[in-house]
């Protein structure tokens, strides 16, 4: 059983955002982390190989050298080894593009994604790359077990309730919580993280008809209103609710 | 030039989102075109009222080739679309086989070829230039104000085999809320300021008084005080409706994140310097055990 996690790294989510020249996004103070939908996709990942030993997780990220450190980190979690397709993940049909021609040429019969990047909160990266490989997509997959190697069992959100789902291997899940919890590397993982394998492999090319021209903060909320328990009623007013 | 809009329901009538997207195909192309899996004939003749020219019915969504076949007939060149699961998924196919840009979170298209998008999670927008005529837009909620109009809607039923699908469904369990998160124009939403699950009775009757939906922080479902499908927030479920009630959530800014396009925010804290106020249109300072009791008797007057 081969699985591949593939990770976004992304800003922390307390990072303050801005841009240089409104333009490019300023990575300077900028502490960046494991996108926290594929945290949790790679704890489920190490779970169920801590269940069966013969499962082998293979890290995928697409980004630049600075980005190591994370995949060292995803290592250090349980994951066999890392690859790095070296280019800046400009989109989500560039980044589906690279991530299905990595697949086509390993094999895998499970690809856990998170549900979306925090950056670019596209949440397209995983049906994307499944309509090009052809392969059955979930997104927003809550609970996921495997069943001899051949299915999946799975629990994914729609818009009107819970799912509870068997599904023929291979997959791509978009995950989110409560899959698993969040892992946090020990001294042993990091250790044996070091002589772990971190490949890096050159991107593809791929145009995906738009270009971003400009980048901006939305306008701050000028000024509060302030009400009490004595005009409540004002406010109920002023929203129309009365 | 024809776009197309995947008709989506909430109680059998079409929703919000769907309004939104059938007004900006209307606005921009001369032929809207719907695709509807919910198969009723005489309820899908009368959309021509949101905008609809014509309705393709349809067994499901996942039936590519059927909807492959109506983008090429008709000439689609924009699609209109909710960020829903299942369109999104369809809205892929067709963006890989047919190179269309696809894009989410658009949260203004007064230029059609240069759209806004909202990025890194609300805290950023980005101005877009589409380098072709075609392209998938996946719209943000309360985006513009739908219109009516006054068209006739032909409707077209494709016969569809079963799909054969890979996957078996084996159970199915409905949110017990009667207003959907994702649907609902206000939103009514506790965090630990409430103390205990236990007092949620107020938040769900000012809910169900408003037409509202519940949600809540990630740290009262992370107690399990609340299920995780009312998880607002960066990793919870992202919402801007008209109206959003934020009663005791000091609002850290993963909480922000996910509901800071709501159109009002009203914040009630009991302390002055809770980072929310700094994010709201209105506020009150003070304990939720009064106000919100006190909200319920002045809408009952």
């Amino acid at each position: 059983m081969k699985i591949l996690v593939c990770i976004s790294c992304v800003p922390d989510t307390t990072s303050k955002i801005s841009f240089i020249n409104e333009s490019e996004f300023d990575k300077n103070n900028v502490q960046y982390i494991i996108g926290p939908y594929e945290d949790y996709a790679l704890a489920r990942a190490v779970e169920l190989k801590e269940k069966d030993s013969s499962i082998d997780i293979s890290l995928l990220n697409i980004g630049l050298s600075e980005n190591d450190h994370l995949l060292r980190k995803g290592l250090a979690i349980g994951a066999d080894r890392a690859f790095r397709i070296n280019a800046n993940p400009v989109d989500s049909k560039f980044v589906s593009a690279n991530i299905a021609n990595f697949v086509e040429n390993n094999d895998f019969d499970l690809i856990l994604m998170g549900k979306e990047s925090i950056d670019y909160n596209s949440g397209l990266v995983h049906f994307l790359t499944g309509s090009i490989l052809n392969i059955k997509t979930f997104n927003s997959v809550t609970y996921l077990d495997l069943e001899n190697n051949e299915n999946a069992i799975i629990k994914r959100e729609t818009e009107t309730g819970i799912e509870k789902l068997k599904a023929k291997l291979p997959l791509i899940l978009g995950c989110q919580e409560p899959i698993a919890e969040w892992k946090i590397p020990n001294m042993r993982g990091i250790m044996s993280a070091r002589t772990k394998e971190l490949l890096v492999v050159e991107p593809i090319v791929q145009s995906s008809g738009f270009h971003y021209k400009k980048f901006n903060l939305p306008l701050k909320k000028t000024s509060i209103k302030m009400f009490s328990l004595e005009n409540i009623n004002d406010l109920l007013k002023e929203l129309k609710l009365k | 030039m024809a776009s197309l809009v995947f008709i989506e329901f909430d109680k059998n009538i079409i929703n919000g989102y769907t309004k939104q997207s059938a007004t900006l195909a209307s606005l921009n192309s001369n032929l809207v075109i719907g695709v509807s899996d919910y198969k009723d004939e005489v309820y899908l003749n009368t959309l021509g009222e949101y905008g609809f020219d014509k309705v393709y019915m349809v067994n499901d969504f996942s039936n590519e080739d059927k909807i492959f076949n109506i983008i090429r007939d008709e000439n689609i060149q924009t699609i209109f679309s909710s960020n829903s699961n299942n369109i999104k998924e369809i809205s892929s196919k067709i963006s890989i086989n047919f190179n269309f840009p696809i894009l989410n979170n658009v949260i203004n298209l007064e230029s059609i070829n240069k759209p806004k998008t909202s990025i890194f999670s609300g805290k950023a927008e980005a101005e877009i230039q589409i380098d072709t005529d075609k392209c998938i837009f996946i719209l943000n909620k309360n985006l513009i104000e739908s219109k009516e109009f006054n068209k006739s809607t032909k409707v077209v039923n494709l016969v569809t085999s079963v799909n054969e699908n890979n996957y078996l469904v084996l159970e199915k369990v409905d949110n017990k809320e009667d207003v959907s998160l994702l649907n609902a124009e206000i939103v009514v939403s506790a965090g630990r300021g409430l103390k205990g699950p236990e007092n949620w009775e107020m938040i769900e009757n000012l809910a169900k008084k408003l037409n509202a939906a519940t949600a809540c922080s990630k740290p009262v479902s992370d107690a399990g005080w609340r299920p995780h499908h009312e998880h607002v927030g960066q990793t919870g479920i992202k919402i801007s409706p008209q109206i959003y009630f934020a009663i005791g959530i000091s609002g850290a800014i993963q909480h922000l994140a996910g509901v800071n396009s709501s159109k009002n925010i009203i914040v009630i804290n009991s302390d002055p310097e809770a980072p929310f106020f700094k994010s709201a249109d209105y506020g009150i300072v003070g304990d939720a055990f009064e106000i919100v009791p006190e909200l319920l008797k002045a809408l009952d007057n």
